[in-house]
């Protein structure tokens, strides 16, 4: 399985997972998105779930983890593309993704990213 | 033993074993049968008068004798009453007669003949029949034993009248729910990116499903950042309803949208506060309006610098 590219533009690490991950492919892209933050100067990573059918109870918390750790490093967080039926069966199971946040798609969570990022420079 | 499934099932698609557990379920045993069956011809003589005092009886009351206006229907229905007579001395109980047996129980559902007219009305008629046996049968002993068996078998027949007509009401009650969780939650666009979602009705856990659906492909589809969900029509809302509510919420935020609830009535309110909801979970705004002020907010916080 090839490792989940990650991708830079203008301080926005960009990450689109392609197919289901196993517990250690979402802990190795954890650690290099975690380590990619600290030699750029990067102020938000966005994780594209789209072809995801399923975010398990471990993929969530390391969303989870992933973005607390990021804003530890001064970059938000945004996870985009949950499917209509993942988000419902993740809802039914009780996760959450609480310190990340969330966007309908890349466009949605580049906004967002800029309009946060307006706000803490003006 | 017999379970109240296999009471349940469908008469129709009963098998050769299943009909054999039914009669021995209401102790019908072969003696019962042979002396059913050997009065065949006795009961083919006095059938037509039980027959007549039956309808005699029945016209009597008003409901009953619009029923059978016609003389035409009145004798088609004598002749089926004769045949059920035959079929029900012939000794023969296979699937063919509970097959019969559960059409007629359809067709006094659909005349509106409820269970008491008809058990009442079979009361009558056996009886009348109980008598007619002790009037042509040999000792009064071997009447009595007769009558026992045929009770058992009328018995049989009431049961398999009583399953179709519970049968006929789930249906409906069953079609009459379809019919109210199909009533369609609209989701309209307001302007590009926030939808308007106004629920009317009752939710249950089956529509409020369908409703979350919906509204996920929805957001995805139309691709939207607030949600204004509008439940001034929702007449009663319980723990059930407010949990699928939140959760709702909870998935929609999971697709990048916002949720807020507007309208609910001061029942809605106070149901709400008793069941313990936190309202700020709920993201509530009084009316619609100031809904969409809050809905601008939201968009425009995104969008601006």
């Amino acid at each position: 399985m090839p490792e989940t590219p990650i991708l830079a533009h203008s301080g926005v690490l960009i990450a689109s997972i392609q197919s289901a991950l196993s517990d250690s492919e979402i802990l190795s892209l954890r650690s290099q998105l975690l380590a990619r933050i600290s030699h750029k100067s990067v102020r938000g990573v966005v994780i594209d779930v789209s072809a995801l059918d399923v975010l398990d109870s471990f993929a969530t918390r390391t969303l989870n983890e992933l973005a607390s750790g990021a804003r530890l490093r001064g970059a938000q967080t945004v996870v985009v593309g949950i499917q209509p039926d993942v988000a419902l069966s993740m809802v039914l199971l009780g996760l959450t993704l609480r310190d990340a946040e969330t966007a309908l798609d890349l466009d949605a969570a580049l906004g967002l990213l800029e309009s946060a990022a307006g706000r803490r420079d003006g | 033993m017999l379970t109240a499934q296999q009471l349940n099932s469908d008469f129709e698609s009963k098998t050769e074993g299943e009909i054999k557990k039914l009669l021995s379920w209401s102790a019908i045993e072969d003696a019962d049968v042979e002396r059913i069956a050997s009065i065949a011809s006795v009961s083919e003589d006095f059938s037509d008068a039980v027959i007549q005092k039956f309808y005699d009886h029945i016209l009597s009351f008003e409901e009953a004798a619009d029923m059978f206006a016609s003389e035409s229907t009145l004798e088609r229905v004598k002749r089926g009453q004769k045949e059920y007579f035959r079929q029900l001395t012939a000794g023969v109980y296979d699937q063919k007669y509970f097959a019969e047996r559960k059409r007629i129980g359809q067709i006094h559902e659909t005349a509106g003949i409820g269970p008491a007219l008809y058990i009442g009305a079979y009361a009558f008629y056996l009886n009348q029949v109980g008598l007619e046996l002790l009037e042509r049968v040999g000792s009064p002993e071997e009447a009595f034993r007769l009558h026992l068996s045929l009770l058992k078998l009328a018995h049989l027949d009431m049961a398999l009248a009583l399953q179709t007509y519970v049968e006929a009401r789930e249906t409906t009650i069953e079609a009459q729910q379809r019919e109210m969780s199909e009533l369609p939650t609209p989701v309209l666009q307001v302007k590009a990116g926030l939808l308007l979602v106004p629920v009317v009705g009752t939710l249950d856990s089956h529509r409020a499903r369908s409703l979350t659906i919906a509204l996920l492909e929805s957001i995805q589809s139309m691709r939207a950042r607030v949600l204004v969900l509008d439940i001034t029509g929702v007449s009663a809302v319980d723990s059930m309803v407010a949990n699928h509510l939140l959760q709702t919420m909870t998935a929609a935020r999971l697709m990048g949208a916002h949720s807020i609830i507007t309208g609910i009535s001061p029942t809605v309110a106070e149901a709400l506060v008793k069941i313990g909801v936190d309202a700020t979970s709920l993201n509530t705004f009084g009316d619609l309006e100031r809904g969409f002020e809050e809905a601008e907010r939201i968009m425009s916080a995104h969008r601006e610098e």
